[in-house]
């Protein structure tokens, strides 16, 4: 079993090598870069989530903002200083206005809440295909902000809940990362993974090997909801902010954009284009400052999507992941070559 | 933008040449607006009179006696929550910052201000109008603005004891914090006085069909002496358009979300009549602060200010510069307290003194007419204090 191994050491040199990165990172730059880092990180967790749904599995979703929302407030209402609920939230049940957790349990239960969420709403919008899947989906955000907008004794209402305890950092945003790559990785690998690029490539296909097609799109669509509610508790607690329209459909896009430029399927990918994405914006903004011409950022960020899209439609890495990081077939065990040459077969054809 | 950089740099190297013993100092000034998307009509014009203060303070010299200079770093947050949060880290990690100005609507500067209270620097908001702002945030926090409370207990006064309406419907923006609190304002005020509500109605940001609430105000027996529109300028228009085309005659009244040319050109001068809205006092006023800076902007960017955010941000950026000279000091813990001890500025909107418990500053409101598409300035209301 080397292949296994070599995977496991990589793993955890990697890991390694980021926990440095963020140690240097925290001991030397300012709050700004920090706050800048840990955004770019929430994005890596939020689009490799959403490439388990619109990467691998071929649906397309927008509603990723929607179970951020539903994680986020679960979160923020349960981290929120008991002191201050009384007043602010009025309609709160004693048991909970008491209550003032810690951030780990608020965002589990929060990425917990999302799922169920993403459970519920699975079961009628998932029947539905492209166009009209994705008008579904983006259709959860605004039902979400209707609830949200009318839960006024909850959740504050339109005016939103402020005074967040800011409880994130870059340790929290880098743990959360290398557990939803390391999640989403063993997906992807694993024959639940297999099923859902199967699904992909043809559902017919897929259905008459024996997939269950409803439940794997249930998962898909419900494992990237945690990760997403869990990512919006993050969110809510570096903001300190949060109110109806903070996520909205413009993120979604964004979200969607990320995932496209990676290249449909592929974590690694998705990943550096949620950093590069980041890194363009803000890269920017000292120039949009200096020459008063602001909005450039978003013209360039659209600019370099449509060159993507013209001259490497695949996107990044197209469905696969960088070469250094796959295990090689020839040191495995022979039913892991077969799995593996399933792989390249897949991926091949989803690079077409 | 250019030539006012340029005017600002002739102007510091013109003192500094006078005053060329004295050691001379650039203080940084973040104004963190929303230049971009939905909030940008409101925001880009609050930023063009805070450049255009700093500009003209800068040319006459700067503050303490030209020792400090001005510089307003404009960052644009997208109408976006989490770009202000980062611009908000990103201001407090500039160079000499002794101050944040910035936003037309409390959601925003909730997301920022926070960060400045946390850092110990002040933040002046130029437009947000909520009256809990500065209890929510802390002490750093100062408000250029009247209060919502203001703005719908003088338009409520004005109906009663003026217009002589005592019958009122109620209609809302539902999706607004800014456009639910004027209503609930309003009419705690105007059932205080003694008048009566009739009805409560509502719609959202971006609708453009007001036919339902119509016939439902039509439906009321007997009619109402009139209706109160909480509604910001885009629904604005499109409501009176809809209400005259109905053939309701009876008084609109509304806060500064109607303070917009929008309500005349919408419906057109045959039916922008009996429109009655309290906003920020600058519109005919002939105060010579006044007429100052309508001409400087007129000169500087070639049109007149687009709507009363443009003379907010420049009297948010007149604060910050009469803190500095009254603390004697650009530490920005002094410049907290000075800002604290203000007292009779007179700013373009009018007198602000941080004299209240909310430290919300009991500003005159004036209360607009429109009638043949017309803005007429009716009286100006003066919270109970002033008085």
């Amino acid at each position: 079993m080397t292949g296994t191994t070599r995977g496991w050491l990589l793993a955890a040199g990697l890991t390694a090598l980021g926990a440095a990165a963020v140690w240097a990172a925290t001991a030397s730059l300012n709050n700004y870069l920090l706050t800048l880092i840990a955004f770019a990180g929430i994005n890596v967790m939020l689009a490799v989530s959403l490439s388990l749904s619109n990467g691998l599995t071929g649906l397309f979703s927008l509603g990723h903002p929607a179970f951020m929302m539903v994680g986020g407030y679960i979160a923020a209402i349960l981290t929120f200083p008991a002191n201050r609920k009384g007043f602010m939230l009025p309609d709160l049940p004693e048991w909970l206005a008491a209550q003032q957790w810690p951030l780990l349990p608020a965002l589990l239960v929060g990425g917990a809440v999302a799922g169920l969420a993403a459970i519920m709403a699975g079961f009628p919008v998932l029947r539905l295909r492209g166009h009209y899947l994705a008008v579904a989906t983006l259709g959860l955000i605004f039902i979400l902000r209707a609830v949200v907008n009318n839960l006024d004794g909850y959740t504050r209402g339109a005016l939103g809940l402020s005074g967040i305890p800011k409880l994130t950092d870059l340790w929290w945003v880098y743990a959360w990362v290398v557990i939803t790559l390391f999640v989403c990785w063993r997906i992807k690998h694993s024959s639940l993974g297999r099923t859902m690029m199967a699904m992909r490539e043809n559902e017919m296909a897929a259905a008459c090997m024996g997939v269950p097609l409803a439940r794997t799109r249930l998962m898909a669509f419900a494992i990237g909801a945690v990760f997403a509610g869990i990512a919006g508790g993050l969110w809510a607690h570096l903001v300190t902010n949060l109110t109806p329209t903070s996520l909205g459909v413009f993120l979604a896009f964004q979200l969607v954009v990320m995932v496209v430029l990676g290249g449909q399927g592929s974590l690694a990918g998705a990943a550096l284009a949620a950093i590069g994405l980041s890194a363009i914006a803000n890269l920017l903004r000292p120039v949009e400052q200096s020459t008063g011409i602001y909005g450039m950022t978003q013209i360039v960020v659209a600019l370099v999507l449509i060159g993507v899209l013209i001259f490497r439609p695949q996107g990044l890495f197209g469905s696969r992941e960088p070469g250094v990081l796959m295990r090689r077939p020839e040191s495995s065990a022979p039913s892991r070559t077969a799995a593996s040459t399933q792989t390249t077969h897949l991926e091949q054809r989803g690079s077409t | 933008m250019r030539t006012l950089k340029t005017i600002a740099a002739a102007g510091a190297l013109a003192t500094g040449l006078g005053a060329a013993a004295e050691a001379q100092e650039t203080v940084t000034i973040a104004a963190l607006y929303n230049l971009t998307g939905g909030m940008s009509s409101i925001d880009a014009p609050a930023l063009n009179g805070a450049l255009l203060h700093a500009a003209l303070i800068n040319e006459a010299g700067g503050l303490l006696d030209g020792t400090v200079m001005l510089e307003v770093v404009g960052i644009d947050t997208k109408t976006d929550q989490q770009e202000t949060a980062t611009a908000a880290q990103q201001a407090l990690s500039m160079d000499n910052l002794v101050a944040g100005i910035g936003y037309g609507d409390t959601t925003f500067v909730l997301a920022a201000a926070p960060a400045f209270q946390e850092a110990g620097i002040p933040f002046v908001t130029s437009g947000a109008t909520h009256p809990m702002l500065p209890t929510w945030v802390g002490d750093h926090m100062f408000m250029t603005a009247f209060g919502d409370d203001d703005q719908s207990y003088a338009i409520a006064d004005y109906a009663y004891d003026t217009l002589g309406l005592r019958r009122v419907a109620v209609w809302t923006d539902d999706s607004m914090d800014f456009t639910r609190a004027l209503s609930t304002f309003f009419r705690e005020r105007f059932v205080e006085r003694g008048g009566e509500l009739v009805g409560d109605d509502f719609f959202m940001m971006g609708d453009t069909d007001f036919s339902a609430q119509i016939a439902r105000l039509q439906a009321i027996d007997p009619a109402p002496d009139g209706v109160f529109v909480s509604a910001i300028p885009g629904e604005a228009g499109l409501s009176v358009k809809q209400i005259r085309e109905a053939g309701i005659t009876y008084p609109i009244v509304s806060g500064d979300g109607f303070d917009t040319e929008l309500v005349s050109t919408v419906p057109g001068p045959d039916l922008a009549n009996d429109v009655f809205f309290s906003s920020h006092t600058y519109r005919a006023d002939d105060r010579q602060v006044v007429s100052d800076f309508v001409a400087a902007y007129e000169e500087e960017y070639g049109r007149p200010p687009e709507n009363a955010f443009s003379p907010l941000g420049y009297d948010a950026i007149g604060l910050v510069a009469e803190a500095i000279e009254a603390a004697g000091s650009t530490e920005p813990s002094a410049i907290r307290d000075a800002l604290a001890g203000i007292r009779d500025y007179e700013a373009v909107t009018g007198m602000i003194s941080y004299t209240r418990e909310t430290m919300v500053p009991p500003k005159p409101v004036a209360i607009i007419e429109v009638q043949g598409g017309e803005f007429t300035l009716l009286e100006t209301w003066f919270p109970d204090e002033v008085e």
